[in-house]
């Protein structure tokens, strides 16, 4: 069971990273795509806890981090996408008495894709990456909170029912709607 | 009824959230943490060589196929948004017809002039267009939010793709080649903020840098080397080429200048460039890879073709 859960993440994640480079740059909003992987993280953070969303954000940051086109050093969307998995997570474990709701889903992600553009920019700064532009970082993290939780609504009802699937039955009442 | 099962619930998360489970969560995200920093250590220096770069090559190895597999599935979604875009681009493309067809009647008017001149732009260049390039298809794109404007073209070593190579297409200067794997090769557009270019004046032959904004249009700066050249609306720059011909082999065209404005405090003056190439846009380019071409070796002088 373990194995599946592992794998089945690892799937996600693998999926959303080879759609965000190769086919969502082609639908982007003033060239600001939707962060698919970021939301398979709150996903699976939100269906599994804290632990799960920081391991994941970390896997599926690093290969963002080392898949092409990415230009930029290694370990930067990692350490975003681990904390905001990780902040994601603790949301769902204040909140398991019950399920997450729309809007918390929703508020969930907005703050993770704020928590993690703001890491991943504030790295690039402390490193000298001239490409960090913050006039503009406010303009591109709105377009892209807004159409992340577009996204969202379509992937994280499908990640957290599949994941649901796959828990022992003892923690099933604990997990689902 | 609903109370009596959310009771239990309540308590199970009591017992699951016990000091031991904060404790585990805590390790468990401190040791990520550190992990990130150690890689962003690892990698940042990167002139001697970063231990990442295996795990660059792997990786690509791994989705560069599936990227390409990817980008197959474009065609629906380009459908869709051109349908939306439709409306928009005919009125847009009626205009420029227009424009168009001002500008030919103007030009028939002064083609020996013009062709005289560019039989001089020519010369003075000494541009050999015998360059020997290698057709390659964008199959990934970054993200605006990530700052970065690099590209992934289907082509790598195994096509003799190297870095430091210059990538063109129809319109015009694209980039150059950053990173190189076996089958794929990473492209540092020249929008992007680590992007800086020598760019000749096409009217003048005055010599400047191209440098990218990192804005998603492609807007460039231009400044120029000699500080009392200035730069006209509508004067066109090409490249003037690199010692060896990398990055950047000479003569190809990147933009039109849009708009002059002086330096603040200083002597000189900054033009805002418009690539020919859209970013946005780009599908099929070109990597320069065959024999390589004289660079340009007239001189600096405002005055000369004016």
């Amino acid at each position: 069971m373990p194995a599946l859960r592992i794998g089945l993440a690892a799937l996600f994640l693998m999926i959303a990273v080879v759609v965000q480079t190769s086919v969502l740059p082609n639908i982007a909003v003033a060239g600001v795509t939707c962060d698919l992987v970021m939301i398979v993280v709150v996903a699976l953070a939100l269906s599994r806890g804290p632990e799960w969303g920081a391991i994941a954000g970390f896997a599926g940051g690093l290969m963002l981090d080392v898949v092409p086109p990415a230009d930029h050093t290694a370990g930067r969307w990692a350490l975003a996408l681990a904390l905001s998995g990780y902040v994601a997570g603790l949301v769902r474990r204040d909140r398991s008495a019950g399920p997450v709701g729309p809007l918390g889903v929703a508020l969930t992600v907005v703050l993770s894709a704020a928590l993690s553009l703001l890491v991943y920019s504030a790295t690039g700064s402390l490193l000298h990456d001239p490409a960090v532009d913050w006039g503009e970082f406010g303009v591109r993290l709105g377009i892209a909170a807004g159409y992340d939780v577009v996204g969202a609504i379509v992937v994280i009802p499908l990640v957290m029912w599949v994941m649901s699937r796959v828990v022992p039955a003892r923690e099933r009442q604990r997990v689902l709607p | 009824m609903l109370k009596d099962l959310g009771t239990p619930a309540r308590g199970l998360v009591r017992s699951a959230a016990l000091p031991r489970e904060i404790r585990r969560r805590r390790t468990v995200l401190v040791l990520v943490i550190l992990a990130s920093f150690t890689l962003i250590v690892l990698d940042a220096r990167r002139s001697a060589g970063s231990p990442v770069e295996p795990l660059r090559h792997a990786a690509a190895a791994v989705f560069g196929p599936l990227e390409s597999g990817a980008t197959s599935a474009r065609q629906p979604v380009d459908n869709l948004r051109d349908r939306f875009a439709e409306v928009d681009r005919l009125k847009a493309e009626n205009e420029k017809l227009k424009a168009d067809n001002e500008k030919l009647t103007s030009d028939l008017r002064t083609t020996d002039y013009a062709r005289n001149r560019a039989a001089e732009l020519d010369r003075l260049l000494k541009v050999a267009p015998a360059y020997t390039v290698t057709p390659a298809r964008v199959i990934g794109i970054g993200s605006a939010q990530s700052f970065n404007h690099t590209v992934t073209i289907d082509a790598g070593t195994a096509d003799g793709v190297r870095p430091d190579m210059t990538v063109l297409n129809g319109d015009g200067l694209v980039g150059r080649v950053v990173r190189t794997t076996e089958g794929t090769a990473t492209v540092l557009l020249i929008g992007d903020r680590n992007s800086t270019v020598g760019g000749r004046l096409s009217s003048t032959m005055a010599l400047g840098f191209v440098s990218g904004r990192g804005e998603v249009a492609g807007t460039l700066d231009y400044k120029l080397v000699d500080l009392r050249a200035r730069p006209k609306v509508g004067d066109r720059i090409v490249t003037w080429g690199s010692k060896g011909n990398a990055p950047y082999v000479p003569g190809v065209p990147i933009g039109t200048v849009t708009s002059v404005t002086p330096n603040q405090g200083t002597l000189g003056s900054t033009a805002t460039v418009k690539s020919f190439v859209d970013p946005s846009r780009i599908d099929l380019v070109g990597v320069v890879t065959g024999p390589p071409a004289r660079p340009p070796r007239s001189t600096v002088s405002p005055e000369k073709g004016r």
